[in-house]
C-alpha cells in the first residue's frame, strides 16, 4: 500500500530529481522488488487495504467515533493550476475535503511524497465510488509558490493523478511566500528554510500537515506521517459523511 | 523483454523513491541524533545534541520572585556558559509546576500547573535560548466541563493532548483527558472510565476514573492511561495525608488502553499502588511499555500477548526497602535495553537492564541526593539529567529539602557528575519537569533503530 502510493508520489519529481547513472544502477534490484510490491499491493486499493507494519491495527467502523472540531478551516486567496485567483473558502467548504500542504521538491520519503501518494490512493478508490467522488474533494497547496508555479503544479497534478475520473483533486499555489504566509500561520502549518539548500531532503524543512475538513469548513481531523494512514482517512471521510441523515441513506 | 509503458513508469517512479531511501540512509548516520527518550513520538527531533534544558520550576515564598518559572540552562559543550542559568521567564504566582510538553512542531512548550489548572504557553521557537510567555489558559475547568490538574502536555499532530489529575467538582481522583489545539482553542475531553460509566471498556469493575500519564504507540493505534491521586491529596502536607488512612484509599489503581484513534477506552487494567510514568517501548517490533507504581515500589509491564491481547504484569521490585522508595520518574534509553528509575524516597536511580523486558535486573544504584524526582535521558543514552521537587506540600523539610539540577554522564556502568545547580542558592524554586531544546529541529521519529 505505501509503495503503491509512494510510487505514484514521487513520480512527479522525476523533473528535478535527477538519478545518477551509477546511483541509478545500485537500486535497480531493489526498485524491482519494489515494483513488484507496489503491483500487488495497487490491485488491493478498492478493495480492503491491507495492514502495513506501522498502522499494525485495524481501522475502526466508520461511524463508531465522533470526530470534535479542531477549529474553523480559514480562508485565503490562491492560486490554481491554470493561474486564476482561487478563494481557499471554496476549497474548503461544500464537500468533505481532505487539505495537504506540500512542496514538490520534497524528498523526505515520510513527509510530501507520502502524502501525495495517500491523496492519491484516497483518489483512486474514489474513482470507484459514486458516493466518494460526489461527495469528497482533495486539496494540495504547496508552500513553495517561488518554484511551484501553476504551470508546474498543472504538470505535478497530471503526473500523480492516475484516474481521470474519481473525486474532485485541485492543486494551487500562492502569487508569493509573502500571500502564503497567513495560511500557513492560521493552519499552523511550520515551514523553515534548510540551513542546507542542497540537503538531499529537498531545500525546505517542514512539519507534515494534511487536514480533515467538513462541508461547514470545519477542521475535524489533522494527520501527521504517523497517523495519515489512508484506512483511517478513508474511515474518517466515510464518518463525516455518515453525520448527515441524506447522505446515510444513499 | 519489453515491459509495459506502466512497467517501465513504475520503475523511474520506484528508482525515486529507492534514491531518496538511499540518500536518506546515506546521510542519517552522520547525524548524531539526541532528544529525551520519553516525548512523544508525533514530536520534531533535535539534530544533534541537546543545546537547552528547560526546567519547569514551582516558587518558593521569600525565595527570589517567589514564581514559577520556565529555566533555561545552557548545555551546549564548550559553551562559556555551559552548564548555567541562561534565562529565566517567570509566570504569575505559584501555580504547583509540574510537567510540560512540547507542541510537534516544536514552537510552543505548554507548562502546566496542578493546583491552579492554568496552563502556560511559551514560545520557543523565536529565541530557544530565552523562551517567552505567550498565551496563558486561565479558564481550563470552565472550558473542559470540570477537569482540574492538568499534568503536561503531550503533542499530537496539530494539538495537544493534556492527561489531567483531579475534577472540579469534588477535586478527588475522578478526570480526564483534554485535548487542545496548537494555537490554544479546546477541542474535547475524555473522561477516564469508571464502573459506573465504563464507555465501552472491558474489565470495567476495576476502573477508578484516576489519570496521571497518557501515552501513545502509533502503529498499534494505542493509547495507554495511568493513574495517581486528586487535589485534595497533592495539596495536603505528605505527613499528614499518609497519617490519613482515607486519604490513601483515594490513590489509583489502574491503568486503561485505549484506541488512540477514536479515543475509546477499551480495556482497563488492574495495577495496584498508583502507576505513573508509561514509557513504551521505541523498537519497531516491541510491543510494550513500563511502568512503575509509586506506592508499590514495583516494575510493571504493559505488553502485546501472543494473540495480540494487551496485558498488564508486575516484573520486578524496585528495592527491598520495607515499605517502598516512592518510584517516581523513569526513563527507558532508546535502544530499549536500559531503564533508569528515580526514587523519590530514598534519593536514588536504580538503573535495570530490560532486555529482557519480562524479566528486568537491576544493574547498578546510585544516590542523585537527598530526594530526586524526575529524569531526562538524551537519545544516544549518555547524558542523563535529574531534578529533585515532587510536589511543593510532598518536598522533605530541612536538610532534606535539596533543590537542584544535576546532569550525569552514563557510560553505561556507571553515572559520572558532569554539573549541579542549587536552585535554591539561586533563588529559582523547586525544580521539576525537563524537556530538552535547541536551534536545530529535524523530523519526528515514531521507531529507533535498535542498536
Amino acid at each position: 500500500m505505501i509503495a503503491a502510493g509512494a510510487a505514484r508520489a514521487v513520480a512527479s519529481q522525476k523533473f528535478h530529481r535527477a538519478v545518477s547513472p551509477k546511483a541509478f544502477s545500485l537500486i535497480t534490484a531493489f526498485a524491482f522488488i519494489l515494483l513488484i510490491f507496489a503491483a500487488i499491493t495497487r490491485s488491493m486499493i478498492a478493495a480492503d487495504l491491507p495492514r502495513e507494519s506501522e498502522f499494525d491495527y485495524d481501522p475502526p467502523p466508520p461511524g463508531s467515533y465522533t470526530l470534535p472540531v479542531v477549529k474553523l478551516a480559514a480562508d485565503g486567496v490562491l492560486l490554481d493550476t491554470n493561474n486564476k485567483a482561487v478563494n481557499l473558502r471554496d476549497l474548503t467548504h461544500g464537500r468533505v475535503t481532505v487539505l495537504s500542504f506540500v512542496y514538490t521538491r520534497c524528498a523526505a520519503p515520510k513527509a510530501c511524497p507520502y502524502a501525495t501518494g495517500v491523496l492519491g490512493q484516497l483518489h483512486d478508490m474514489t474513482a470507484k465510488d459514486e458516493t466518494l467522488a460526489r461527495n469528497m474533494r482533495l486539496v494540495s497547496i504547496s508552500f513553495d509558490p517561488d518554484y511551484d508555479t501553476p504551470q508546474h503544479l498543472a504538470a505535478y497534478s497530471e503526473n500523480v493523478r492516475e484516474e481521470k475520473s474519481g473525486c474532485e483533486w485541485r492543486f494551487v499555489t500562492a502569487k508569493s511566500r509573502a500571500e502564503l504566509e497567513p495560511i500557513l500561520l492560521a493552519y499552523d502549518q511550520a515551514v523553515d528554510k534548510r540551513s542546507n539548500p542542497a540537503d538531499p531532503q529537498g531545500p525546505l524543512y517542514h512539519t507534515l500537515r494534511v487536514f480533515l475538513i467538513d462541508r461547514e469548513g470545519r477542521i475535524r481531523n489533522i494527520y501527521s506521517s504517523s497517523t495519515l494512514d489512508p484506512r483511517l482517512v478513508l474511515a474518517d471521510v466515510k464518518t463525516l459523511l455518515l453525520e448527515e441523515p441524506k447522505l446515510s441513506k444513499q | 523483454m519489453k515491459l509495459p509503458i506502466t512497467c517501465q513508469l513504475d520503475i523511474v517512479r520506484i528508482s525515486v523513491i529507492a534514491s531518496a531511501l538511499a540518500l536518506t540512509l546515506a546521510f542519517s548516520p552522520r547525524i548524531t541524533r539526541a532528544d529525551e527518550t520519553c516525548s512523544s513520538p508525533y514530536l520534531a527531533r533535535i539534530d544533534g545534541q541537546e543545546e537547552f534544558v528547560y526546567v519547569w520550576t514551582l516558587g518558593v515564598e521569600g525565595l527570589g520572585d517567589g514564581q514559577d518559572k520556565l529555566v533555561t540552562v545552557d548545555v551546549r559543550p564548550g559553551s562559556s556558559t555551559y552548564g548555567k542559568v541562561i534565562s529565566t521567564a517567570s509566570v504569575d504566582g505559584r501555580n504547583e509546576a509540574h510537567h510540560g510538553g512540547f507542541t510537534d512542531d516544536r514552537r510552543q512548550l505548554w507548562c502546566a500547573g496542578l493546583e491552579t489548572s492554568r496552563v502556560f504557553i511559551f514560545d520557543v521557537h523565536t529565541d530557544p535560548a530565552k523562551p517567552k510567555l505567550t498565551k496563558t489558559i486561565d479558564n481550563f475547568a470552565e472550558t473542559t466541563g470540570g477537569a482540574i490538574g492538568p499534568h503536561g502536555a503531550y503533542a499530537l499532530p496539530g494539538r495537544v493532548i493534556i492527561p489531567c489529575l483531579s475534577n472540579a467538582t469534588d477535586k478527588g481522583g475522578r478526570t480526564a483527558l483534554v485535548e487542545y489545539s496548537n494555537d490554544g482553542n479546546y477541542i474535547a475531553t475524555h473522561w477516564l472510565p469508571t464502573k459506573d460509566v465504563a464507555r465501552g471498556a472491558a474489565n470495567a469493575q476495576f476502573a477508578d476514573g484516576y489519570g496521571y500519564d497518557a501515552r501513545v504507540l502509533p502503529r498499534k493505534n494505542a493509547l495507554l492511561t495511568s493513574s495517581f491521586t486528586g487535589w485534595n491529596n497533592y495539596t495536603t502536607d505528605f505527613g499528614k495525608m499518609t497519617a490519613d488512612a482515607e486519604a490513601m484509599k483515594h490513590f489509583g489503581n489502574t491503568m486503561v488502553m485505549w484506541d488512540f484513534h477514536t479515543r475509546q477506552p477499551k480495556k482497563v487494567f488492574e495495577v495496584p499502588g498508583a502507576p505513573l510514568e508509561i514509557r513504551w517501548a521505541w523498537g519497531d517490533k516491541h510491543n510494550y511499555a513500563f511502568t512503575a507504581t509509586a506506592l508499590g515500589s514495583k516494575l510493571w509491564l504493559v505488553y502485546a500477548d501472543d494473540k495480540g491481547e494487551w496485558q498488564a504484569k508486575e516484573v520486578a521490585p524496585i528495592s527491598d526497602v520495607k515499605g517502598g522508595v516512592l518510584p517516581v520518574d523513569i526513563s527507558l534509553s532508546a535502544d530499549d535495553k536500559t531503564l533508569f528509575v528515580d526514587s523519590f524516597g530514598d534519593g536514588k536511580c536504580r538503573v535495570f537492564d530490560v532486555s529482557d523486558p519480562q524479566h528486568p535486573k537491576q544493574i547498578y544504584e546510585k544516590e542523585i541526593g537527598k530526594q530526586v524526582n524526575m529524569v531526562s535521558q538524551s537519545w544516544d543514552g549518555k547524558r542523563l539529567y535529574f531534578t529533585s521537587s515532587l510536589l511543593a506540600h510532598w518536598d522533605k523539610q530541612g536538610a532534606d529539602n535539596e533543590q537542584f539540577l544535576r546532569a550525569y554522564a552514563w557510560d553505561g556502568k556507571e553515572l559520572k557528575p558532569r554539573f549541579d545547580l542549587d536552585f535554591t542558592a539561586l533563588k529559582l524554586g523547586r525544580p521539576h519537569h525537563m524537556l530538552f531544546g535547541s536551534t536545530k529541529i529535524g523530523s519526528p521519529r515514531t521507531v529507533a533503530s535498535i542498536r
